[in-house]
Formats: C-alpha cells, structure tokens, sequence
C-alpha cells in the first residue's frame, strides 16, 4: 500500500541534495551544473557508482557508521539478523519448491541461527539503547518498544528451533507437508515462533521499518533525481497535468477555484488578477 | 557546556508546545580563541505591550508576528484552519509541488537522531531541545497520524500520537517552522533519506497559503512587495536607473576606468541577475561584475522591467505560490529581451530558484538557459582571460560556501579553482564544501530584524558558522592582519555583517567579509589597486 502511494505520487519540483553517487564530481559533491554551458554537454550518469552506493548503504549501514557510530554497533547487527532471516525464508521457500539439500539444510540451519541471535542481540541492544538515552527515549514510543520485544522474541525463537535437533530437517519436512495440506504435527516452541513472525509481518507495513523500500524512493526519486526535464518529456507531460490540478488553499494571496497554472500566473489585486 | 536540557521522557515534550522556556546564553556553544572572555548578552524577552498583540514561540523568539487571537472562538477557528490546512498539504491537488518528498519523510524518520548532530542551530544553542530537526517534525507528524489519519484517535498515547492539539500547539509550530535555516545539513546526515528541513519548509507553505501566516519581511515586505514594485527592496525602475548612474560613477573613482552599465540590451549574451540588495548594501560586487565583464569583452545586460532586476525570491522559503509568481516574471522578462541566457550573480537561494526547482515549472515557450556566475568566472579566471596579479590579494582569504549553492546545486569546486589562482593565502573551513554549515541566516533569515529575532539569529543560528570562520583563520587571529571572509551570496553576507559586528570580529580579529567578484577586481592589473576597502560595513 504504502510503496503504491509513494509511486504513484504526483511529479514534484526538484529537491536534489548533493553529493549525488551517479555524478562524476561526486567526490567533492559536484553536479553537471558546474560545466559552463553545462546544456551543451554529455550528461554523464554513473549508475555503478550508484549500485555502489545504494549497497554500502543497505549492506553496510555506511550513514550510520559515519554519522551514529554509536547506534550502528546495535543498527549493523540488527539489520543483519532481519537480512538472513529473510534470506534463510526464501531458502525454505526454494525447498518447498524442491530444491533441498544437505548443503541448503546446513545454510539454512546457519541462516536461522545466526539472523535470530544478529536479531535478538540487535533489537536488545537498540531497546536498551532507546530506554536509556534521553535523546533517543523522548521519541520512542510505546508501541516501538513493543515492536523491539516481539523481535527479541521472534529471534531467540528462531534460535532455538532453527538450532534443535532434528531443527531445519524437521522445519523442511513440515513445510513440504504442508504444502502437499498434509498434517503437520510442530513443537510449541515452533508454533509460537510462527505465531510471533506471523504477528510480526501483520503489522509490519504500519511500522517505521518499512524505511528499507522508502529508502528507494528518497535516493532516487528526491535525492538524486537531478535530470533536466528536457530530457525526460514523459515527465513534461506529468507537470502539464500537475499544473490543470484545481487548488483549494484559503490564504487571500492565492485565490481559490483557479488551476495552479492560473494562480501562479495571476496576482490578486494587480491588474492581471482582476482580469 | 552546562548540563543537558530540560526534557526527559516522551510525556514531557508536550510541555515545550504549551509553555516558554527562552535560550540561555551560557549553554551556547563555547568559541575558541580570542573569545574565551567572551560574554553573550540574553536574549531580550517581548515586552508585556508586545506580548499583548504577538505570540512568542516557545523559546520566547518571535520571528512570524502571529497577532495574538481576540477570544477562544476565534482560536478555534484558527485550530480548524490549521487543520484544513494540513489536510490540503497531504493533497495531490493542492500540494503536487512536494507531496512525494513530503510523505516519504513524514512516514519514515526511524528517529535515531543521526540529524541532530547536524545541525547547526540544534548544536549552536547548546542542544535545545526544541530546535532538534526530528522535534518540529515530530510534533508535525503526530498531528497528522492522530487528527488527519483514519483511526488516529485510537490508543492515540500508545502510538505515541499524545499530542493534544490546540490554539498554543499551532502557534509554537508555526515559530518553530522558523528556527531552521532549511540548510538540508540534516537530511544530508540522514540514513533513510528524510528531510526535516522539507517538513519545516512545507509547514511554512501551510501556514502561509492557508492562514496567511509568514514571516512579514518574507511575504508582505519580500514577494508580495516585489511583485508590486519589482522588488523587495522596494527599489523601482527608475531608482534603478540612479542607483547604476553611481555606481558608473563610483568605478571610475574606485578603480579608474570609464564603464557604462549596460541597460536592456536586447538579444545579450547574458541577463544578470542579482539580488537587488547588493545594489543599497554592496554596490561594489555589481561594480565588480561590470568590470570583469567588460574586461572579458562579453555581451552582457540588466534589464529595467518589473522583477527584471531582482533575482530575489522569498517564495523558496515559504510558499509555492509565491514562488511560482515570481520565479514565471523573472523566466517573462529575460525571454523578452531574447538573451541568450541568464547568469545568476552572488546568491544563493537566487541560483537554487532560477535553476534546479524552476527546472519542471517553467513552461517551454519561455525557458531560457541559465548558469551560475561562479561557472563564467571560473572560466574567466583559470582560462586567463583576465590579467591578474594574485600578489594584490596576499592577505588571508577563507570561503564560507553558501548551502544552496553547494549541497542543494552540488556548484562547489568553480569558486575553489577561482580562490587558488588569485589567493595565495586562502584556506578552506572545516567542514567545507556540500558539507558546510549553514552562515544563519539561511532561509531569508537575514533580512529578519524585527522584534528579537537579529539576536537570536547572531547567538544561536550563526554560532557554529562564526567558530568555524575564527578556526580558519586561527593561525592569524590578531587584529593586526587584516582578514577576508569570501561569502559568495547576498543573504549570507548580509548574516555575516550581522555576526561580525555582534562578535565584534573586525577590531578583535581583523575579518572582513564580502563576495568573490570582489576579490578578482582586486587582483586584476587593468583595474587601480586597493578595489576592496578594508573597513567594516
């Protein structure tokens, strides 16, 4: 829902925030528009360097490393139990789809255990953290501390089955079974482990983690969303239609019941707005 | 720095959006030397008189005059305006111009507080809580999920959406949308890519578009004048005329030579456009220009039209509407008079409004190229198209980088290739370039003087830029060798001779500030030497 919204937002004005990763002048934060004549010129686009960025980014956490160091000793960790817990779902998905093995078994086995412990430390570390740094407590709310406990939880449950015997064997098999609607008979400790990761995805998409699609959007289409229109007429196209929007605002300065183009082109009070 | 501030817990952060707490001079950052015996002086409160007509924000600044309401009925009217308002912001219709950045901060700030340590009137004041970049956002963000949201009013306190809303609410938000010099220092420190100066900037827009809110000096002495009379100086055509008679004058007494300042030129190279305050503050950066320019041997012209003569444009700051008037006039009259392009003279938000944000908004049948004068003359200046003598300006130069043009243009390295070839002795800021700190008076800040918000702005929102500038010039602080703050921007300028002469940093250190066209007619050898004039103004 949230990634529809964000997508099908209207074009906006540029808000470019510099350094751009796919500029060449990016070391120094440079952008075309230091060329003289910059029209005349080749727009270079470095879009590995973007990859590069975007990935030192989500793999590394590279903003809070450099600007929170404090926090990415927790945020790293975290992160990277979430990232394996995912990773080690799709594993089990490719088994369900026939692809097992000993060796996915072995990696799957690796995943849940370690993503659950990267998990389970993170969120304690980051809830420790939120309860006991002033600058962090005014802002958390109740309801983020819930969502850290239901991870703490969900990765020491993770731990534990992922890490019993017969562990990720027995998971495999329940979960081909249940895919054949076979009865699947679990341990507690898996049904709970289920019911806390199902409760977990149920509210997921109101939570403030989503940030990991979002961040797509504020990168690429606000950040670095640095293309002259020029050279991008669907867009043209999209401003043409943003400027026939009917505006509604009450301030005597803009003048209700017009389209946008016919407020930004008239003044209220001046000659041309009296027209 | 004395000991933290006064919030503790999340309950506690609505008692900041009910009652008045003002800065407390002794927690603001401390400065290096020679200001260790430095002692700022408070802060003055509003007088009962004017506290009786005006409504203080929290910090007991007052920056937008809201006048205070006649009875409760009409705060309440006030209240559900703001509301109808904050519904309209959230609208493709009303608000296409920024909805997309505006809900993807809105929906996405994890608050870890990675800003914070960002911003320089957060850090400057000694770590206010009310001037943090998540805190007005945060109130902001609360009102939607709890008053515009469906469901916002379950288990509001649980969700953290505890923010009871009324007349004392909207009226500090409104003051707080500007404390913040919308320099983006936050959003670029930001992990997720949110942006809180853009939540400050669209809170402004709500005000102003809907309530007739804003700050005066930027919507009926800035945009609102300028549209009427061609600028917010109030300048008109005709003093125009007289203002280039001087100057024409003044060049020839200042730098011997015979240089007619040309007007309306149709079919030019270039239409200059400068902030029309350079023309009553600093006469002598156009003088600069025309003298580089016709150096140069390069066609070039101002134009007399209404707005021709004025890159200023408030609107950036407040109001899309406004904005957008004023940035369609300035694209009209440059078209009209068939130049080949615009060349934005020394300001910032200028470049940032012509340029990147006018960049979707200008129709076809008038667009027209536009450059920035940092680019022409860097060509000018390493091309050697100018006779120059770097011996001239053998004196300490540092560069404070104005943010629009660095971190919101990514224009950085022209102005630094200038400064090598004609300073020998110039030294850069730490941080400099896209990552600069902001001079304060950002935002339209330093054209604020009412009441007591030049106080505030020389204290607090200009603190972090004056350490930076005594540190680069720490090996030479004494008074005895004089000093030059290059600041390539009119508002910036206008901040720095603001907190220059509050610091009282000419006699104790020497520092003079001014542009960088400036500095490059000091060194060329056509032009009679000693251009700048070493004393305070």
């Amino acid at each position: 829902m949230r990634a529809f919204k964000y997508a099908t937002a209207p074009v906006h004005l540029r808000w470019d925030l510099y350094p751009v990763a796919h500029e060449p002048g990016r070391d120094h934060g440079g952008s075309y528009l230091e060329q003289k004549e910059w029209w005349t010129k080749k727009r270079e686009k470095d879009h590995l360097a973007e990859i590069l960025a975007m990935a030192a980014e989500i793999l590394f956490l590279e903003g809070v490393w450099k600007n929170n160091r404090r926090l990415w000793w927790a945020s790293f960790p975290f992160h990277w139990g979430l990232y394996l817990l995912v990773g080690t779902t799709f594993g089990l998905g490719a088994v369900m789809a026939g692809l097992g093995s000993p060796f996915v078994t072995a990696a799957l086995t690796a995943g849940g255990v370690i993503g659950g412990a990267l998990t389970c430390l993170g969120a304690l570390a980051l809830l420790v953290m939120r309860s006991a740094d002033r600058k962090l407590r005014i802002y958390t709310t109740p309801l983020d501390r819930a969502n850290l406990l239901v991870l703490i939880l969900f990765g020491g449950l993770t731990v534990v089955v992922a890490g019993s015997v017969p562990g990720m064997d027995a998971v495999q098999t329940g979960l081909v079974s249940l895919l054949k609607f076979g009865d699947v008979t679990v341990p507690l400790v898996w049904g709970l482990q289920m019911a806390v990761g199902a409760l977990f995805l149920f509210y997921l998409p109101v939570t403030r983690m989503v940030h990991f699609f979002a961040k797509y959007f504020t990168y690429h289409r606000v950040r670095w969303d640095d293309q002259p229109i020029e050279e991008n007429p669907k867009m043209a196209s999209r401003v043409q239609a943003a400027l026939d929007f009917g505006v509604d605002w009450s301030a005597d300065h803009v003048g209700r019941g017009k389209t946008w183009l016919e407020v930004a082109t008239t003044v209220p009070g001046s000659k041309e707005g009296e027209q | 720095m004395m000991e933290g501030p006064r919030i503790r817990n999340r309950e506690e952060m609505s008692r900041f959006l009910t009652e008045n707490e003002g800065v407390d001079v002794n927690r603001l950052v401390p400065l290096p030397h020679p200001y260790e015996d430095w002692h700022d002086e408070p802060i003055p409160s509003l007088s009962d008189s004017q506290l009786e007509r005006i409504e203080p924000g929290p910090d007991g600044i007052a920056a937008a005059q809201i006048p205070v309401p006649e009875n409760d009925e009409e705060r309440e009217r006030l209240v559900a305006s703001f509301l109808e308002g904050l519904r309209k912001l959230l609208t493709k219709e009303n608000n296409w111009t920024f909805l997309q950045p505006l809900i993807l901060s809105l929906d996405n700030c994890v608050k870890c507080q990675t800003c914070a340590d960002a911003c320089p009137i957060y850090v400057g004041s000694g770590e206010m809580e009310v001037y943090r970049p998540t805190f007005r956002a945060e109130v902001l963000r609360k009102i939607v999920d709890r008053y515009i949201k469906p469901g916002g009013s379950i288990f509001p306190k649980l969700r953290g959406n505890d923010i009871d809303l009324d007349w004392d609410v909207v009226v500090r938000l409104a003051e707080l949308s500007y404390r913040c010099t919308l320099c983006r220092r936050c959003a670029q420190n930001c992990p997720v890519g949110v942006d809180n100066a853009l939540i400050t900037r669209e809170i402004r827009k709500l005000f102003s578009q809907e309530m007739g809110i804003a700050m005066p000096e930027l919507h009926e002495k800035g945009t609102v004048k300028q549209l009427a009379v061609g600028s917010s100086t109030g300048l008109n055509p005709a003093g125009l005329i007289d203002i280039m008679e001087f100057a024409e004058e003044d060049i020839q007494e200042k730098a011997g030579l015979n240089i007619p300042i040309p007007m309306d030129v149709e079919g030019a190279d270039y239409l200059i456009m400068h902030n029309a305050g350079e023309f009553l503050s600093w006469p002598e950066n156009l003088q600069a220009f025309a003298i580089i320019l016709e150096a140069a041997g390069i066609t070039w012209t101002l134009s007399s039209e209404l707005l021709g003569y004025d890159s200023v444009n408030y609107g950036l700051f407040y109001d899309d509407v406004q904005y957008s008037r004023v940035v369609l006039k300035h694209y009209e009259v440059a078209k009209n008079l068939g130049v080949k392009r615009m060349l934005v003279g020394e300001c910032g938000h200028a470049h940032k409004a012509l340029m990147p944000i006018a960049d979707r908004l200008i129709p076809k049948e008038l667009r027209v190229r536009t450059e920035s004068c940092l680019v022409l003359l860097e060509d000018l200046v390493v091309n050697e198209k100018l006779l120059l003598d770097p011996s001239r300006n053998d004196f300490p130069v540092t560069l404070h980088d104005p943010c629009n043009i660095t971190r919101s243009m990514g224009i950085v390295q022209p102005e630094r290739n200038i400064l090598k070839k004609i300073a020998p002795r110039f030294r850069e800021m730490e941080p400099h370039g896209v990552h600069n700190y902001c001079c304060g008076g950002g935002s339209g800040f330093a054209i604020c003087s009412s009441l007591n918000f030049s106080q505030w702005r020389t204290r607090v929102a200009g603190r972090l830029k004056f350490r930076q500038i005594l540190e680069a010039f720490a090996d030479e602080i004494g008074p005895d060798t004089k000093k030059y703050l290059c600041a390539p921007c009119s508002n910036c300028k206008g901040q720095m001779r603001d907190v220059i002469n509050y610091y009282d940093a000419w006699d104790r250190c020497g520092i003079l500030y001014g542009g960088l066209v400036e500095l490059i007619v000091n060194a060329m050898v056509d032009v009679r030497e000693g251009f700048i004039e070493w004393e305070m103004h």
